[in-house]
């Protein structure tokens, strides 16, 4: 077994906390966060571990003898993304780690190979035209309301894209999405009137509505992170609440053009 | 609903879902097993609705089969059961209800606002329900 050295324990619960923002960030469970973290601390040797996830607070305390603890904090600004490749290769680490533990510049390493990869963009892009597409006529609109939400949704990705690069907090950015969404489409609806408005919003704001978000949060009210899912269940109610301040600015100007 | 109706929404719900695996940047090799896992659990929803007249029933049913789906499939790919149980959940993601609530309420008819609103609420504790219900049979048969 790998034996940590004193001078190595810093070292070492920075790895852990890198760990625990990029599993939060790329959308692991609360659950999974907390015992991932537990499991390696353990295969290092530690007596003890303990994990105290949530959204914006990621906390471990690690007992490596009867006199040595160490605990270390760091606050999360951003655990709102999915990202299922990193999701998946963080698991193949912690499980391979937990198998037979890594010197700490390997398990380092490891950690930066993950951060370093991103989405492609032009993946994104194919994905949201074929999510705002497939989710238009799934909800019953026409062929056309389909092909119509796809286009605007190249746009929302366009927006999400550049809004992601700015400071600008998720509930602000959606209110000035749905807002540029509403009164583009309201529009085009208003000079080719067979199009049906609400199906082809509905197909966009399946990229931005929180329903996802929000049935996440119910789940980890209902397996015991009462903390999280309802700081959660708190913001979707606030992007919620933006999204449709956006729409009713956009309808508002609608009806007075 | 007529056939056409559920070849439609099988179909969309397939594409929805494998757009949103796409955005969550899965990996090529489970795209296909996670978006059908997305138009199955819409398969289940309109058969259960079909057999028994209960929406909230029929949802859970369908996320208690997206999760045993999702776990099953985790097995076999050896890779966490979030990413098949978020994409399998999508199509009951209830985005229209939600969409609805809003615009009414910014119309100023409360009655169907607190209608769609209500529908949405049942669809999400169901879609959660289902889930943990699954979670938690799987967390007996594993001990401390």
């Amino acid at each position: 077994m790998l034996k940590i050295q004193k001078e190595q324990e810093a070292d070492m619960l920075e790895c852990l906390l890198d760990m625990g923002e990029l599993l939060l960030e790329s959308g692991a469970e609360i659950s999974r966060v907390e015992d991932t973290l537990c499991r390696i601390a353990r295969a290092y040797g530690a007596v003890r571990a303990d994990a105290f996830v949530i959204t914006s607070i990621v906390s471990i305390t690690i007992e490596f003898t009867e006199s040595d603890l160490v605990t270390e904090n760091r606050r999360i600004y951003s655990s709102s993304g999915t990202d299922f490749y990193r999701l998946e290769k963080l698991n193949e680490l912690s499980r391979r780690i937990c198998h037979s533990p890594e010197p700490l510049s390997e398990f380092r390493k490891a950690i930066s190979e993950v951060t370093s990869r991103e989405k492609p963009f032009s993946i994104i892009l194919l994905g949201s035209i074929l999510a705002a597409g497939g989710f238009a006529v799934f909800f019953g609109g026409s062929v056309n309301d389909g092909i119509t939400a796809s286009f605007f949704a190249w746009g929302i990705c366009l927006l999400q894209k550049y809004l992601g690069r700015t400071q600008i907090n998720p509930a602000a950015s959606n209110l000035l999405i749905s807002l540029a969404t509403g009164l583009c489409v309201g529009m085009l609806c208003r000079v080719i009137t067979s199009l049906h408005m609400d199906k082809i919003l509905i197909g966009d704001i399946m990229l931005l509505i929180p329903g996802l978000a929000m049935t996440n949060a119910v789940r980890n009210i209902l397996v015991g992170n009462t903390i999280s899912g309802v700081v959660r269940l708190t913001e979707c109610f606030l992007w919620a609440l933006s999204l449709a301040g956006g729409f009713m600015t956009a309808i508002m100007i609608l009806e007075i053009l | 609903m007529t056939v056409y109706d559920i070849i439609t929404q099988m179909v969309t719900s397939f594409i929805g879902s494998l757009g949103f695996a796409l955005m969550f940047g899965m990996r090529r090799r489970h795209l296909m097993i996670a978006s059908l896992g997305g138009m199955l659990s819409w398969g289940i929803y309109l058969a259960v609705l079909s057999v028994r007249e209960s929406v909230f029933f029929a949802v859970l049913a369908a996320s208690a089969f997206s999760m045993i789906y999702a776990e099953f499939m985790a097995r076999l790919r050896k890779c966490p059961a979030t990413l098949f149980i978020i994409i399998a959940i999508i199509p009951l993601v209830p985005g229209s209800s939600l969409y609805y609530a809003m615009s009414y309420a910014v119309s100023g008819d409360m009655i169907n606002a607190g209608y769609h609103a209500h529908q949405t609420v049942i669809w999400v504790l169901a879609i959660s329900a289902g889930i943990s219900f699954v979670t938690a049979i799987r967390e007996l048969r594993t001990r401390k």
